[in-house]
């Protein structure tokens, strides 16, 4: 899957002022003939990895559109090939979304011109991630939890609380948690270690993990220097970590359904829960450059990632939520309900979907800790600090 | 007079080469002892072995009545002076001097004033400071000497020192050598493809043939009364005489040596050696003459040294030879 | 007389005239690689440069473009000497685990080997550069993993306790060699080998046999001749080599990554400060710390001698 790397653009919240309009399609024209997207790797299949998969060849032979993809491995990744221009979609993520937007790399959304627009996803149509002054910048594409990993040979039952990767513990086998947890190597962590806070010390006055205050940040910063202490290694690749898994003795982790999935279906003792305290997750959305040169072929295919069974087979492909709920019950696709729950459609609530912090929050402006911060300080943790 | 070095029967082969083949000698102590031998001769590889970087194949070799084929180099009383000087580099040349001492551990201020007093005794006094890259082949040459003999050894090996020098440089270290070794009273063992160097300074004389000792003895022995065929060409470039020459000569049926300048050309009327002239040779002091005799007495080539001043012959003419009868020399082995 | 001179091509007349100022043909020759050396790396090095002078912004994370030192300053907040002392501490010693592992191996390889053993050896040490580096690195994690080779190794022959009192040495080791400092140390090795071993024996193979000779002719045992003569003289490569494994250590951002305990080396955090977090002038001071540690690394190398036998 991806490493979702996210910028610490404070620029943001200045350049959202200025509300930028730009003009919108209005009606369609004859298709172009092709369509550029930068994706996530795995994120548009052809067939070619396995050949069970594939929402492009159907869709080029009907809209007369060649789908020509391009894959980028980060958000920054994904922000600069916008910036450069020649591409027509982008699947952004939440963290480089609203910098796409307050960058006017992409333009509004008609969404007249999507007859599948009604069949999204209640609680994703007016997302924050791409939705700005009211106006729609994107087209919902997938979304996920970040899950809690565990052995199900240490765990009989799923553990209900977050607490077995931040608090030293003696595990139900009857060992210490100590060198057997990870976390993830990555400074949106200490949102995880924020929302844990938010649940069990209330008198924090937490109120989302992305907005945090010093004292707030302070001690979700104690939090995660107890967890280093437990944590042999942090994870990054989702491939290394379904190593440790298999081969370091890692019991418990927070991790994306993806690997829990493939870790299933290699027959490891793999299960994934989301605890009491809920989860973080992320969100993707397609959306259209502003220059984009193919704008009805661009239609066609956001009209098309969202019909059912493409929702079905990618939530399928790769552990995900679809945004248009009827890919989970309609079988037109892979997926059913039951999987649709393990993904964590159901947890919708319980998610808070990764965004970059900034200074200027709703605690005040200037109040919060910015992005930036949360990068040199989760070095200092990881180094022992 | 004690032996300093004594091989017995010692062989040295490298695979099918037989470097060093059964060579049997002995060197009294306080000699200048000489080898002497085209190169592959096999005189470096003994000098080798007594340094200990060569152990032999068999035989014996003693250093002072003691058995050395157990003892490596560096607990040998014995130091080389080696033919590229093998200073080191990183060193000054005072702590080149002083290595040996360095080694064995003298405190550093009393070994710099072993080093500055071999430096005077090789006549480089304040050169301590210098690099080694610094300094003449000449001067190089002196520091290798002066680092060999801080040690004191019994033995000094010498393995053609003054190859890399020019002929005046050479021949001035040549009387020099040879008055600090009569100084020290320290046996100097010296290799060399140069036959006057060997005959110049040597005490004792080994000349060397394929592996073996084809003579051994003084620079006069060796000289005037080669012991074979290949001593006499190599060592002074005699004049070889077959069997039927020299006994045309009057001497027996053997072979015989006879030195160019032991002979003199005259006028060919009443003589009783015959020769054309083949070539005429210039060498400053004197000219060499080469002729082939005459038919009568074998047809053999001879070369004569005619001093400078007297008449030279024309080349293709025909003239007698007169020689002196005690100077031909018949040898005792082919 | 002019007849010849017509027949003269332009190819001539170039020869000529190269011939008559050679200097031109010289400047010609180097012009391009002059280039390239001119405005494209030294120019990006000097980017690089200008950019560690700027600083960001703290309320709104923009790239300042004035000229400051706070920048620098932030390199002494305590979680990035850190990292700088970390990462000098993994180069140092990766450097002389390189140096005691690869002196053996090219002393025999420049001193002994001959002819078909000579091109083992070349072929021994090289053999692990053709595949990729990425492809060594995961192969290494399977080995030291908890349950890989080493491990399963140590407890076939029974000798899982003294891995385990291995790992429990406090600061380097851990849960599992792929997760400790040990492990990283150990691939770091591994991969960099090659780099020291190959001046080392090309600095060996110029030391002239006499001078081993002449040093034991006075008197030195093997132990003297080698500290006194030999360490010296293949000095220079010894530090051609240190500045390989070195310099690379200090760089690399990949091993970190996929072994040791995720604690944060120079490299990691260049590639993550301008990467993720978007603060390009904290990225690049740090990028100027491993050029200043290299400076000072090579002054006090020369200081020591290092140089005099080239």
């Amino acid at each position: 899957m991806k490493t979702i790397k996210l910028m610490g653009s404070t620029a943001l919240s200045v350049l959202l002022a200025l509300g930028p309009v730009a003009a919108q399609v209005t009606s369609l024209g004859a298709p172009e003939g092709q369509v550029n997207i930068v994706a996530w790797p795995g994120y548009i299949e052809r067939g070619e990895t396995d050949a069970t998969f594939d929402w492009v060849t159907k869709f080029e032979a009907a809209s007369g559109c060649k789908v020509n993809v391009k894959t980028a491995n980060t958000s920054d990744e994904m922000v600069a090939l916008m910036n450069e221009g020649g591409f027509d979609l982008v699947t952004a993520s939440g963290d480089a979304s609203l910098r796409l937007v307050a960058g006017k790399r992409v333009q509004p959304i008609n969404i007249d011109l999507i007859p599948s627009w009604s069949t999204v996803d209640e609680r994703l149509k007016t997302a924050s991630w791409h939705t700005v002054g009211g106006v729609h910048y994107g087209v919902p594409y997938m979304w996920g939890p970040n899950v809690l990993m565990y052995n199900t040979e240490v765990f009989k039952e799923a553990p209900t609380s977050w607490n077995v990767v931040f608090e030293e513990m003696t595990l139900p086998d009857g060992q210490s948690n100590k060198g057997r947890v990870q976390a993830y190597d990555g400074p949106i962590h200490v949102a995880d270690a924020a929302q844990y806070l938010m649940f069990h010390k209330p008198d924090l006055g937490i109120t989302s993990p992305y907005e945090l205050n010093d004292a707030q940040y302070a001690a979700a910063l104690d939090l995660l220097r107890v967890q280093r202490t437990l944590t042999s290694r942090y994870w990054h690749d989702a491939f290394i970590q379904m190593d440790d898994f298999k081969n370091e003795g890692v019991v418990a982790s927070g991790s994306w359904p993806f690997q829990v999935n493939l870790l299933k279906a290699e027959g490891q003792p793999i299960a994934s829960t989301i605890p009491q305290e809920g989860a973080t997750g992320w969100a993707d959305t397609t959306m259209m450059h502003v220059d984009a040169a193919n704008p009805t072929c661009s239609y066609l295919w956001m009209e098309h990632s969202l019909s059912s069974n493409l929702q079905s087979d990618l939530a399928v492909w790769f552990g995900a939520n679809p945004s248009v709920p009827a890919a989970c019950t309609d079988g037109r696709g892979m997926l059913d309900a039951a999987g649709c729950t393990a993904n964590g459609l159901d947890d919708f609530e319980k998610i808070r979907f990764w965004t970059t912090p900034v200074s200027n929050c709703s605690q005040g402006d200037g109040a919060c800790v910015p992005y930036y911060r949360w990068v040199s300080d989760y070095i200092g943790v990881i180094g022992g600090r | 007079m004690t032996a300093a070095v004594e091989f017995s029967n010692v062989t040295r082969h490298f695979g099918a080469v037989r470097a060093v083949d059964g060579v049997d000698f002995t060197i009294a102590e306080g000699s200048f002892f000489a080898m002497l031998g085209p190169s592959g001769s096999g005189k470096t590889t003994c000098l080798r072995l007594i340094s200990g970087f060569e152990k032999p194949t068999g035989g014996r070799i003693r250093i002072f009545g003691e058995d050395v084929s157990e003892v490596p180099p560096h607990l040998r009383n014995v130091n080389t002076v080696f033919q590229d000087y093998a200073l080191f580099p990183h060193m000054n040349v005072a702590d080149n001097v002083a290595y040996g001492l360095m080694v064995k551990g003298m405190a550093r201020a009393k070994r710099m004033r072993r080093a500055e007093e071999m430096l005077a005794l090789v006549k480089l006094d304040g050169y301590g400071g210098r690099k080694p890259a610094q300094l003449s082949g000449g001067q190089r040459q002196r520091v290798a000497l002066a680092r060999a003999l801080v040690n004191e050894p019994r033995v000094l090996l010498l393995d053609e020192p003054l190859g890399a020098l020019d002929l005046k440089l050479r021949e001035a270290m040549q009387d020099e050598l040879k008055a600090l070794q009569q100084r020290l009273g320290i046996t100097f063992v010296f290799v060399t493809h140069d036959q006057h160097e060997a005959l110049s300074m040597a005490d004792q004389l080994a000349v060397f043939n394929e592996g073996q000792i084809a003579q051994i003895g003084t620079p006069e022995d060796i000289y005037a009364r080669p012991a074979t065929r290949f001593v006499a060409d190599f060592v002074g470039s005699s004049n070889v005489l077959p069997p039927e020459v020299t006994h045309a000569l009057g001497g027996p049926l053997a072979w015989a040596s006879l030195r160019p300048e032991a002979m003199h050309l005259h006028t060919s009327e009443g003589a009783r050696l015959m020769g054309e002239v083949n070539s005429l040779r210039y060498l400053g002091g004197a000219t060499r003459v080469s002729l082939r005799l005459m038919a009568a007495e074998g047809g053999a080539e001879v070369s004569v040294l005619v001093p400078a001043g007297q008449t030279l012959p024309l080349v293709g003419s025909t003239v007698g030879l007169g020689f002196d009868q005690t100077a031909l020399h018949v040898m005792e082995r082919a | 007389m002019s007849a010849t001179l017509a027949t003269r091509g332009l190819g001539d007349k170039l020869t000529g005239l190269f011939w008559r100022k050679p200097n031109l043909l010289l400047m010609l020759l180097l012009m391009p690689p002059l280039i390239w050396l001119g405005l494209v790396y030294l120019g990006s090095l000097a980017a690089l440069l200008v950019q560690s002078f700027y600083s960001i912004d703290e309320f709104s994370g923009v790239v300042v473009p004035e000229f400051t030192l706070r920048t620098y300053g932030e390199l002494f907040r305590a979680q990035n000497m850190d990292i700088i002392l970390r990462t000098l501490m993994m180069s140092a010693s990766v450097t002389i685990g390189c140096a005691v592992l690869a002196f053996p191996i090219a002393y025999f390889a420049a001193r002994y080997a001959r002819g078909p053993w000579k091109a083992a050896f070349y072929l021994g040490v090289m053999l692990p550069l053709w595949s990729s580096y990425l492809v060594k690195i995961y192969a290494w994690k399977l080995i030291l993993a908890k349950e890989g080779i080493i491990g399963w190794a140590a407890g076939a022959t029974g000798t899982t306790p003294i891995l385990e009192a291995v790992l429990s040495i406090p600061g380097i080791g851990g849960n599992s060699l792929s997760t400790s400092f040990l492990g990283t140390w150990m691939v770091f090795v591994y991969v960099w080998l090659p780099y020291m071993i190959l001046p080392m024996q090309a600095s060996l193979e110029r030391v002239p046999q006499s001078m081993l000779e002449a040093s034991a002719d006075l008197g030195a045992s093997r132990a003297q001749t080698f500290r006194t003569v030999v360490l010296p003289l293949a000095l220079p490569g010894v530090i051609a080599g240190s500045i390989f494994t070195f310099s690379l250590t200090m760089g690399d951002y990949i091993i970190p990554q996929i072994v040791g305990t995720s604690a944060r080396f120079i490299g990691l955090a260049v590639y993550q400060l301008q990467g993720t977090a978007g603060n390009i002038p904290l990225a690049a001071a740090f990028a100027v710390v491993p050029i200043v540690i290299m400076v000072i690394y090579l002054m006090l190398a020369k200081r020591a001698g290092a140089f005099d036998a080239l």
